[in-house]
């Protein structure tokens, strides 16, 4: 059996009394997509930024590609090929498109630091900007103000950002929360024809979103995980239809930030 | 507002000159342009108000007029900052093209426009500043203290006196900055040359609002006096702080003569009774000329005159007299400073006659004296000693005395 | 964003014609005005670019002038020499300031600058014999170079000119573009892998730098230094001027420097009332364009025209 690319071991994190998240493992394999699931208050996005680096966990270690970044500044895991989109949108809404896009491409390059020089892209960064616009649909649209943008495109924004870099791990963050049906489809439709190289963290509330685009679900309640399966397995699963998709309208309906 | 009436004035004078072309231009030159910096604005506002004033007072009692030849002033206010001071330096020379320079109250405001007036030889006539090396290590010719005093001669006079009524020990409380350090060494180097001691020298910052450390520690040191060193607000505050404290009547005050002067003591009332400084000026003199210039002050402008108001009186008094004897031919420069220089002031609200030293700066016959209530209940200083021909080397010649380094915090001059 | 190109030959054109028919007084007030103008942007970089409002420039501005004066006087150092050790002394001064400073934001960093402004403003103050205490320093430095106003206004106008186009080339860098992310989002860049504070110590410390060729020129220009010029109310005006002319516009210093330094002068010589009318002009300008005069003039086009405000067409 292959090894695992990320491997999650016992990670406790502590908010005061409260453990909201409490011993919980998780791996996955190079390539990987998988869905973390669960009702509001489960634990999902504390887990979340245990891998991003956004909080630090209590106990337990978080190992990437072999080596271990459980206390590393997202910047640090940003070199190591860690790629993020965010819940709310955390665009440079007074930037272009293009500035945007140059910001993602030269976060981990040498270039930054031109402190007098023409802001032009390399022509390399230039050809993965090119194609991360494209992969996100937002080609032709670089001299767009971001705050001009539709809820929709800003998603996708996110999203290309994200892959600017040619990260090789991607976690994305409730991608389709307040977007409208079609343009959930849209972004389904851009997530699903990402690099098949390119290991995929997903949280989602929208289930039927996330099971048609993910190869695993962990599914979580009360900071634990309580079951770690397939997308066929979880539609059936007697634990999950209880805790979780018993109530999916309520589920489904609520896009509020969940912590 | 800021050119005052006299612009008022120049151009009632011109619109008479147009009036009556041949007689004017038969006998008149261009106005004498002078230009007085005061602070209008800023900490000390209410000083700089007062040097217009006694400025003013003295032209308009002569018509605005020197040896025939018109006299016209612009104010610009140095907003107590010496950037601006220089700034509005410049505006009067090179925009305003006058023929010489006055006024400025604070050391900084001075010490920039003096720097100034160096490179281009204007002539600036400096009544309040009294930073020591403007007239001693750091001379410029044309740099001139008329009426002006520099700020350790007048404290060593007081030391001699204090000393003569038998007191040993003395402490100094300050402002802790370079008028302060200078005023309080000329005091510290007088006394303990005499055989007195220091006991203790409290510096404090300016804008000091409570006094009771430096109070506490007065009343238990065992001093036979104390000296402060205040000006301003500070002055009021202290002096009122030290009566509240019940050091006064306990322990004799002394003090430099901007803590007793009329800008601190016209608000206060018993507080301020028989603290002892030493001056030029008194306005509670009986000599008939000061009588009648504190009169006519008091009628002008309902308030004694104080320091700042007088200096810049006898100032303007003395280069005017200086003007009279070269036909107010103020473009010959040299003449004009050598001149002022020469000229004796006679006829000041001082009554008494005083020459400059070859330095710049006056000789002067010092008083001690007392504040005490007049007869309608206003405090004033009264004289009751003299100290004739006090120079700013006090018994020193020029040459020894330069040779010590300028008063600071750390030189203080004083002798184990 | 910027002005094109010809309203920034137009401007510069300008500039260098003002000697030519101004009298000499004027072109003091000029030259303050440009050296103002260097001050000012320097602020604006750190202001407008990246979100840091500082309270302390008129500290590193002063310092340096401190430096050039004091190297000068006292050591007798050669002057251009003086001048290295000036712009040095601004840079390290706000390389220390912004390893203090960078990991706050909005009103704790400004009261925290303002903090520092204020701990040299005392020292100046109180470190009589190297600062001369409130009377300050005073040289000859500008009479030993025999500059007259005029020849004085081509030096600083040359030398602003040069600045004015280095900080015009820093703020649309790469680098610059980093700090405009910074300003807004922190959170963003650094999960794209930029190292925040260390982007703004750099912004800092270059903004420090060219403060400090602008406290160059100023202690040339008065031969003058004194605690009033590392004073708050220098650094309050530097921002104001800046704030006058718009926030992130950069060339809005030459405006803010301008309308400021000529209300002064103006008004001054009218009123002793001065300050006050400053301050309703102030309010005046914050009430109708609080953008800033460059700024609302850059809506108006935009609205009239509907051209692309940030200029990203370019």
């Amino acid at each position: 059996m292959p090894e695992a690319i990320l491997a999650l071991t016992d990670i406790t994190v502590q908010f005061g009394a409260l453990k909201a998240v409490n011993q919980v493992s998780l791996s996955l394999m190079a390539g990987e997509r998988r869905a973390v699931l669960g009702p509001n208050g489960a634990g999902k996005t504390t887990l979340f930024n245990a891998i991003t680096g956004a909080i630090f966990p209590n106990a337990g270690r978080v190992m990437w590609e072999g080596g271990e970044i459980t206390r590393m500044s997202p910047q640090r895991r940003a070199h190591r090929g860690v790629a993020r989109t965010f819940q709310i949108t955390n665009l440079f809404g007074q930037l272009s498109v293009a500035e945007n896009m140059r910001l993602a491409a030269r976060g981990l390059s040498a270039s930054k630091f031109a402190l007098f020089g023409q802001d032009r892209l390399s022509a390399a960064q230039s050809a993965q900007v090119a194609a991360a616009l494209a992969m996100s649909g937002l080609a032709g649209q670089e001299a767009v103000i971001v705050k001009t943008m539709s809820y929709g495109e800003q998603r996708q924004l996110e999203v290309a950002m994200a892959l600017v870099g040619t990260p090789r791990l991607l976690l994305l963050d409730e991608p389709a929360a307040g977007l409208s049906p079609s343009e959930r489809g849209r972004l389904a439709e851009i997530i699903r024809n990402l690099p098949r190289d390119l290991t995929l963290v997903l949280i989602e509330h929208d289930m039927d979103l996330a099971l048609a685009l993910v190869d695993s679900v962990t599914v979580m309640q009360n900071g634990q995980v309580i079951v770690e399966a397939s997308p066929s397995e979880i539609r059936t699963n007697a634990l999950v239809q209880d805790v979780y998709l018993g109530k999916p309208h309520e589920v489904r309906l609520s896009d509020a930030p969940t912590y | 507002m800021t050119k005052l009436l006299t612009n008022r004035r120049a151009f009632l004078a011109g619109t008479a000159a147009l009036a009556m072309p041949n007689i004017v231009r038969a006998q008149e030159a261009r106005p004498i342009k002078i230009g007085l910096m005061a602070p209008l604005t800023g900490v000390v506002a209410a000083g700089g108000k007062e040097i217009v004033e006694g400025f003013q007072m003295y032209w308009e009692q002569n018509n605005m007029t020197v040896a025939g030849r018109k006299v016209e002033i612009t104010v610009e206010d140095d907003a107590s900052n010496p950037d601006t001071a220089l700034q509005k330096a410049r505006r009067l020379v090179e925009q305003g093209n006058v023929d010489f320079l006055f006024g400025n109250l604070l050391a900084n405001t001075g010490l920039a426009v003096a720097n100034y007036v160096k490179g281009t030889g204007t002539p600036y006539f400096i009544p309040v500043i009294a930073a020591d090396d403007l007239t001693q290590r750091a001379r410029i010719p044309n740099v001139i203290r008329v009426a002006g005093y520099s700020a350790s001669q007048t404290s060593r006079p007081l030391a001699d006196w204090a000393f003569k009524q038998g007191y040993r020990k003395i402490a100094t409380v300050s402002q802790d900055y370079t008028f302060g350090h200078e005023q309080c060494g000329g005091f510290a180097q007088t006394f303990t040359e005499l055989g007195g001691k220091i006991t203790d020298q409290f510096w404090h910052p300016l804008n000091t609002a409570d006094y009771s450390p430096y109070l506490g520690q007065l009343a238990n040191a065992g001093v036979d006096a104390v000296f402060a060193m205040e000006t301003g607000a500070d002055a009021s505050r202290f002096i009122t702080q030290y009566a509240s404290f019940g050091l006064k009547g306990r322990i004799p005050l002394l003090g430099c003569m901007n803590a007793t002067d009329q800008s601190v003591i016209r608000t206060m009332s018993n507080e301020a009774e028989g603290i002892v400084t030493c001056a030029h000026f008194a306005e509670g003199s009986k000599e008939p000329v000061t009588v009648k210039f504190v009169a006519e002050y008091e009628k002008r402008y309902q308030k004694m005159p104080s320091i700042y108001g007088f200096s810049h009186y006898s100032g303007a008094m003395w280069v005017a007299e200086a003007l009279a004897k070269i036909g107010a031919k103020v473009e010959d420069r040299d003449l004009f400073l050598k001149t002022v220089l020469a000229t004796e002031l006679v006829g000041s609200p001082l009554g008494k006659i005083v020459k400059l030293d070859s330095y710049g700066n006056p000789i002067y016959d010092l008083s001690i004296r007392k504040v005490e209530k007049r007869a309608d209940g206003k405090l004033w200083n009264v004289p009751f000693e003299t100290y004739p021909q006090v120079s700013q080397f006090w018994k020193y010649t020029p040459e020894t005395y330069m040779k010590q380094p300028p008063y600071s915090r750390n030189f203080q001059g004083i002798k184990a | 964003m910027m002005l094109s190109r010809p309203y920034a030959l137009a401007g510069a054109a300008f500039l260098a014609c003002v000697p030519l028919v101004l009298p000499s007084y004027y072109v003091s007030v000029a030259t303050q005005i440009l050296i103002f103008s260097v001050l000012t942007m320097s602020i604006d970089v750190l202001a407008g670019f990246t979100g840091r409002t500082p309270l302390c420039f008129g500290a590193i501005f002063g310092t340096s002038a401190y430096v050039v004066l004091y190297t000068f006087s006292v050591f007798g150092w050669p002057w251009p020499l003086a001048m290295i050790c000036g712009v040095l002394g601004a840079s390290l001064l706000a390389l220390l300031f912004a390893a203090l400073a960078v990991r706050t934001s909005g009103v704790y960093f400004l009261l925290l600058t303002l903090a520092l402004g204020l701990i040299v403003w005392g020292i100046c103050l109180r470190w009589t014999p190297v600062t001369g205490g409130e009377n300050g320093l005073r040289t000859e430095l500008r009479q030993s170079l025999g500059l007259s106003a005029r020849g004085l206004y081509a030096c600083v106008a040359l030398v602003v000119g040069v600045v004015t186009f280095a900080m015009w080339r820093f703020v649309r860098s790469p680098f610059g573009l980093t700090l405009r992310g910074i300003k807004e989002g922190e959170g963003r860049m650094a999960s794209l892998g930029y190292d925040v504070p260390l982007h703004l110590t750099i912004a800092f410390t270059a903004a420090g730098f060219f403060a400090g060729i602008a406290g160059v020129l100023y202690a040339v220009f008065n031969d003058f230094v004194s605690p009033s010029t590392v004073q708050l109310a220098q650094s309050v005006s530097g921002l104001l001027m800046a704030i006058v002319g718009g926030i992130g516009t950069l060339f809005g210093g030459f405006v803010g420097a301008f309308v400021i330094i000529a209300l002064e002068q103006a008004v001054s010589s009218v009123t002793e009332r001065w300050p006050m009318v400053l301050g309703l002009t102030f309010i005046a300008i914050m009430i109708f364009a609080p953008e800033g005069v460059i700024g609302k003039a850059r809506l108006l086009l935009t609205k009239s025209h509907n051209i692309d405000p940030d200029g990203v067409g370019r």
